[in-house]
């Protein structure tokens, strides 16, 4: 009687996948909860915010108030020599390693933003370039897309080719980080880091964990897509979130000078959904696609791309491969190879130059341009 | 140089004073009031967003007479304009520059009191000089070396140090070892050794044991 | 005991609270920046933390201790290689990497010593004129942006019309930087010539440049220069100008007496910003970085071409 009360509230529970998780040999490690879809174009801000319900705690509550220096400086210590000489997961066998196709999706990087700075092409024109640094990435987990499909981190009528891939950047300090949060580091055996993301690749790009990711991924001349979080700007009116021209200044308008104007109109059809209305502005998700890197510094793992890519200074960024088709198209037929699943350290034959330059770019290093007479 | 985080914009101050406006003037007004007094009595008292921000004028103005001394003529000029009473020119030039001569730190400090009660709820602080002749605001820490964690922990310590050392002399003899017979161990091998995950297991058991018994005498 | 001692005192003292946020300031909380950004020292701390996989420890670099006198030159001759002061677009990498690309131009290409007032001439590449290059002579009136942006402006007149271009220092298209006249006017920036009768803006273009004797103190020119009539560009009687002489071409007594009370209006004037030490602290790189940064300029100076 007890499994038919136990039904009763998994049937409350979730909305979408009752028969999936009834089944006996399914066995699901993270907590089941109701994953509802919002419709709409907009979804409520503060939902946005909050972390999702299956994410761990991440800060551990404070012990270190009460010991001594030395103390403190011996927790450093076991903590360096625990992670310099653990057992890596790298030293099994190597997983296979295919060749780049159109059809694959590979994994991506997560860069810190460090700043704009101009560069000049080869005819003279100038370009801006944004500078965007590779701060110790490594890959934290991979799921098959089998496995993938029965979490919850796995949104419904999505497509089901896809894996999942988490890249961690910044290692951190171990000892202010909850023990929940230590676990997820486990297989790949690295200190926590400090932000997380999660990438879909298909199954024949996956990268075993504990893998260092660098620059190098990523080629000169290659063309990716950067996605972050945009400014957050509060609660703002029309005119600035959604750019509406507003009243007019005079005229005898009084209160109407930065106002929507008319909603709507009918009585019966009320408003429509995904109407445009003041709100909280920013702080939302947003991706530039199509960005060429232009130039890669490999001293200091930066990329040098083009300009635009939404957030503040020292922001978060997702970069990964572009996904359009034309792009690919031309990278098969200049016979384009990229790492594959990644780039490893044995892979190098000779040693890599300080800067890496794109063909239309012009080096720092040489002479001024000129221009040849023509008659 | 000033050796603390700065606002990269100023703080409004709105109502400085009763009865007078709240512009730059103003504003300018009372900082210089307030650094005049900092320096004449060592320590004050006040709202907290403004004790921050004196606190910066005060120690640049420090900060200038270490830098320049008292025959340069555009910091004696600010001198003047910032400390209202004379007497303390002399102060700012001949005690307080050689005290904070070969400070590596910030030569003020800001400590948080609690809100007032019952009022609107502002925090305030208390804002003072280095070095100052008053007794301590913050009460004298408690002694925890002798506190069951700190114990535990230094003589783990012992243990964990000894045991490195240990290592260092094997993996010295090793080296050698691997350089007569000439073979040559992959990468990941070659930081991995039997020892070292041995010895792996006993530190993360011990740092557990310590976790718990730390949060033990915490919640005591 | 030591334990019940430092009880008893803290008891005695006022409570010290740790700097907790208002409830009602929360919300805003919520929303920070801090949640999708890094702040700039816990992103030092990762560059340089043991933990990371490879580490980018800071050496402490092995320049010439600068004093105080020889940071002040530096800054007057080569102003572009401090960053731009504003904290929400510092970044140490960056700077670094911008300073590289600075130097390896440098290695390039003579860049001469020059101010503001000294008269230059350029030569760029030019693809549509009929040489390939082209050559200006002018007064260099204005010099402005930090690190790889920095530009300066240069004036003449040509058919009794006033022309100005500007010019990016790091272009690779600038061929060649003469220096034909070395000195330093009254002023900063000479904007106010585009107000001023021609004759004080003309420059011949087949000018013979001067010898440039190295180690000697540059000259000031000490000419005072005469307004024209007014619309100006901008209202030059209110700034604090040294090389200008004063106006007295009013349209009435009336006018004069107003121009003078504006200029003395707090608003205008802005006598707090004089004595206002933060502020004057923060639009300049202070006296410790700018040693760290010239320091590792001076070291590298000796590879730079020199004609």
């Amino acid at each position: 009687m007890a499994a038919k009360g136990l039904f009763n509230v998994q049937c409350k529970l979730l909305i979408c996948d009752v028969g999936r998780i009834l089944e006996p040999n399914n066995s699901i490690s993270r907590p089941l909860l109701c994953y509802q879809q919002n419709r709409g174009k907009r979804i409520a801000r503060p939902s946005k915010i909050a972390p999702r319900p299956w994410f761990v705690r991440k800060k551990a509550t404070p012990h270190m108030k009460y010991l001594t220096e030395e103390n403190k400086e011996l927790l450093d210590n076991v903590a360096l020599h625990q992670y310099k000489n653990q057992p890596s997961p790298l030293r099994d066998e190597p997983w296979p390693r295919n060749e780049w196709t159109p059809s694959v999706r590979r994994a991506g990087l997560l860069g810190v933003k460090i700043g704009v700075q101009p560069q000049w092409k080869k005819d003279g024109t100038r370009i801006l370039c944004q500078l965007i640094q590779i701060v110790d990435n490594h890959v934290i987990r991979y799921t098959p897309p089998e496995e993938y499909q029965k979490s919850l981190g796995y949104k419904p009528m999505s497509p089901t080719c896809y894996g999942s891939l988490v890249v961690g950047a910044m290692s951190t300090h171990p000892w202010n980080y909850s023990k929940a949060y230590h676990n997820l580091f486990l297989e790949a055996g690295v200190p926590p880091k400090r932000k997380l993301t999660r990438f879909l690749i298909t199954p024949d790009a996956a990268i075993q964990p504990g893998t260092p990711l660098s620059v190098h991924h990523f080629k000169v001349g290659q063309y990716v897509n950067c996605s972050a979080k945009t400014i957050a700007r509060g609660f703002q009116g029309v005119m600035k979130r959604w750019g509406f021209s507003g009243g007019p200044a005079s005229h005898g308008s009084t209160k109407f000078h930065r106002r929507p104007g008319s909603i709507s109109s009918g009585m019966d059809r009320g408003i429509v959904k995904g109407k445009k209305m003041p709100g909280w502005m920013g702080n939302d998700w947003r991706t530039l696609s199509n960005v060429k890197i232009w130039r890669i510094n490999t001293k200091y793992n930066v990329l040098y791309v083009s300009v635009g890519i939404p957030g503040p200074h020292h922001g978060y960024v997702r970069i990964n491969d572009s996904v359009t088709h034309k792009i690919k198209q031309k990278y098969v037929e200049a016979g384009k190879q990229f790492p594959m699943p990644t780039y490893y350290e044995d892979d190098a034959t000779e040693p890599y130059p300080e800067d890496i330059y794109d063909e239309e770019l012009f080096p720092m290093t040489e002479n001024s341009i000129t221009f040849e007479q023509t008659e | 140089m000033i050796r603390f985080p700065l606002k990269s914009k100023p703080r409004k101050f709105k109502y400085v004073l009763t009865g007078c406006g709240s512009g730059p003037q103003e504003r300018v007004d009372f900082l210089k009031k307030m650094v005049t007094s900092l320096i004449r009595h060592e320590r004050i008292e006040g709202r907290a967003d403004k004790m921050h921000e004196t606190r910066a004028y005060a120690e640049q103005l420090i900060n200038l007479a270490i830098q320049h001394g008292d025959r340069h003529e555009p910091t004696m000029k600010m001198a003047d304009e910032w400390l209202l009473e004379k007497d303390l020119v002399h102060k700012l030039f001949k005690v307080l520059a050689p005290r904070y001569q070969q400070y590596a730190t910030a030569f003020t400090s800001v400590h948080l009191l609690p809100a007032e009660y019952p009022g609107q709820g502002r925090f305030k602080a208390v804002l003072e000089l280095k070095g100052n002749p008053y007794p301590d605001i913050i009460p004298r820490e408690r002694e925890t070396r002798y506190l069951l964690t700190n114990i535990l922990l230094s003589a783990a310590g012992r243990d964990f140090y000894a045991e490195q050392n240990r290592l260092q002399e094997l993996n010295t003899k090793s080296e050698t070892v691997v350089k007569d017979s000439q073979e040559v161990n992959t990468s990941y091998e070659n930081n991995v050794s039997e020892i070292s995950i041995k010895d792996n297991v006993k530190v993360a058991s011990s740092t557990d044991n310590f976790k718990e018994s730390d949060q033990t005498s915490v919640s005591k | 005991m030591p334990t019940m001692s430092g009880l008893y005192l803290f008891k005695q003292c006022p409570r010290l609270v740790p700097p907790v946020i208002d409830a009602a300031k929360c919300n805003i909380q919520l929303i920070s920046r801090s949640l999708y950004t890094v702040p700039n020292e816990t992103l030092e701390k990762q560059r340089t933390s043991p933990l990371n996989r490879n580490p980018e420890l800071r050496k402490q670099s092995k320049h010439r201790v600068l004093n105080s006198k020889e940071v002040s030159e530096f800054r007057d001759r080569l102003p572009e290689f401090l960053p731009n002061p504003n904290p929400e677009h510092r970044d140490r990498i960056s700077e670094i990497l911008e300073r590289q690309d600075m130097v390896n131009r440098r290695r390039n290409i003579d860049i001469p010593e020059f101010y503001v007032g000294s008269i230059l001439a350029v030569t760029i590449a030019d693809k549509y004129a009929p040489g390939k290059d082209g050559r200006f002579v002018g007064i260099c009136i204005h010099r402005e942006e930090h690190g790889l942006r920095h530009k300066f402006i240069l004036r003449n007149v040509i058919d009794k019309q006033g022309v100005e271009i500007m010019y990016e220092m790091y272009n690779p298209l600038i061929l060649k930087i003469e220096v034909l006249k070395q000195e330093k006017r009254l002023d900063d920036s000479l904007l106010y010539l585009r107000d001023c009768p021609l004759e004080y803006s003309y420059i011949p273009q087949d000018l013979k440049g001067q010898m440039i004797h190295k180690g000697v103190q540059v000259p000031v020119n000490k000419t005072k220069v005469p307004l024209g009539p007014r619309p100006w560009s901008q209202r030059w009687d209110r700034f604090d100008l040294k090389g200008v002489e004063e106006f007295t071409d009013w349209r009435s007594e009336k006018a004069r007496i107003r121009a003078l009370e504006s200029r003395q209006h707090p608003q205008v004037a802005k006598p707090w910003e004089k004595v206002d030490l933060i502020k004057h602290y923060k639009e300049n790189i202070n006296p410790v970085e700018a040693e760290e940064i010239y320091g590792e300029v001076d070291k590298d100076s000796k590879n730079w071409k020199n004609d």
